[in-house]
C-alpha cells in the first residue's frame, strides 16, 4: 500500500470541525439523498438477516420476529396518550408510523361500519400503503408475508395493546406490490 | 375506484379472479370484468399477476417505492 494512498485516506476522513459532545444535531446528516447508498444498504443487510434467520430456524423464525417486534410497540407506545376508543388509538398509531408506514382504515362495500363483528369476532381492516418492509422484501426479492412482516405485526399489534390496554392481533388477508390488506382483531 | 379491462389484450385466463381477495373482477365471457370496484383496496396484485398486462386502475394512491435504485434507473435511462 504506497504512502500516497494512506495520504490521501487521510485527508478523506479528516476536517477542522470542532465537535462537542453536548452538541445535539438539528438536522439529519448527510442529507437523505445523499444517504440513498445507506438505506439501500440497510435493506439488504435486513433482507439478508431475515433470509438466514428463516433457514436455520424455520418457522420458528416468525414467532422471533413478532416477538421483537412487539417488544418495540410496546416500547415505542408508552409514551404515547392513554386511549380506550380504537378509532384514537388507531390515530395515535398513525403518528407513531408516520415516515415508515401509512394506513387507512378500510370496509369491503356491503359491510356498514369499519368496526365489523363477524364469526365471534371484532376485527377492523387497515389497508398499509407504504411499509418499509414491503420495500426491503421487493429490495431483496423475497416473497411477503414472511419473519419481516411479523416484525410489523408485532409492532403495530404492541403499541395498540399499550395504548388501548386491550389484547389485539393481526392477521395477514392479502398482500400486494402497492398495499397489503390486514384485519386488527380486537380481543 | 375505477378499473378499466382492455378487452382486446385480456386473455381470460382469470388469473386476477382468483387472485384477488375482495373478488373485484369476474370472467364474462372469457373476459375478466371488474364487477365491485368498490371492494379494490389498491393493492395491485392483479397488475403484477396479469400476463396481458390489460388492467389500468384510476385514482389509487401509489405507494413509495425506495427499492428501485437511483444507480439502476440511471442505467435504464440511457438504454431506453
Amino acid at each position: 500500500m504506497s504512502a500516497g494512498y494512506i495520504d490521501e485516506l487521510h485527508e478523506a476522513f479528516h476536517s477542522d470541525l470542532v465537535y462537542r459532545a453536548e452538541e445535539i444535531p438539528l438536522e439529519c446528516s448527510p442529507r437523505p439523498k445523499e444517504m440513498e447508498q445507506t438505506l439501500h444498504g440497510v435493506m439488504k443487510l435486513n433482507g439478508l438477516v431475515i433470509r438466514s434467520l428463516e433457514e436455520i430456524a424455520g418457522r420458528g423464525a416468525n414467532a422471533v420476529t413478532y416477538r421483537a417486534g412487539k417488544k418495540f410497540g410496546h416500547e415505542v407506545a408508552q409514551y404515547f396518550q392513554k386511549r380506550e376508543d380504537v378509532e384514537g388509538a388507531l390515530h395515535e398509531l398513525s403518528d407513531l408510523l408516520r415516515g415508515q408506514y401509512s394506513f387507512e382504515v378500510w370496509k369491503p362495500e356491503d359491510k356498514e361500519t369499519f368496526i365489523i363483528e363477524e364469526n365471534g369476532e371484532t376485527f377492523i381492516y387497515l389497508v398499509f400503503h407504504d411499509c418499509i418492509v414491503r420495500q426491503t422484501l421487493r429490495r431483496n426479492g423475497l416473497d411477503q408475508g414472511g419473519p419481516l412482516c411479523q416484525t410489523l405485526f408485532g409492532y403495530v399489534v404492541g403499541a395498540i395493546e399499550e395504548i388501548t390496554g386491550r389484547k389485539a392481533k393481526l392477521e395477514i388477508v392479502h398482500t400486494g406490490p402497492n398495499a397489503c390488506l390486514k384485519k386488527l382483531v380486537l380481543k | 375506484m375505477d378499473i378499466r379491462v382492455d378487452k382486446d389484450a385480456c386473455v381470460g385466463c382469470g388469473l386476477c379472479v382468483k387472485d384477488c381477495p375482495m373478488h373485484v373482477y369476474e370472467l364474462q365471457d372469457n373476459v375478466s370484468v371488474p364487477v365491485r370496484p368498490n371492494n379494490c383496496m389498491g393493492c395491485l396484485s392483479c397488475h403484477e399477476i396479469c400476463p396481458a398486462q390489460a388492467l389500468e386502475h384510476r385514482g389509487i394512491y401509489p405507494a413509495r417505492r425506495h427499492y428501485i435504485d437511483i444507480k439502476v434507473c440511471e442505467m435504464l435511462r440511457k438504454v431506453i
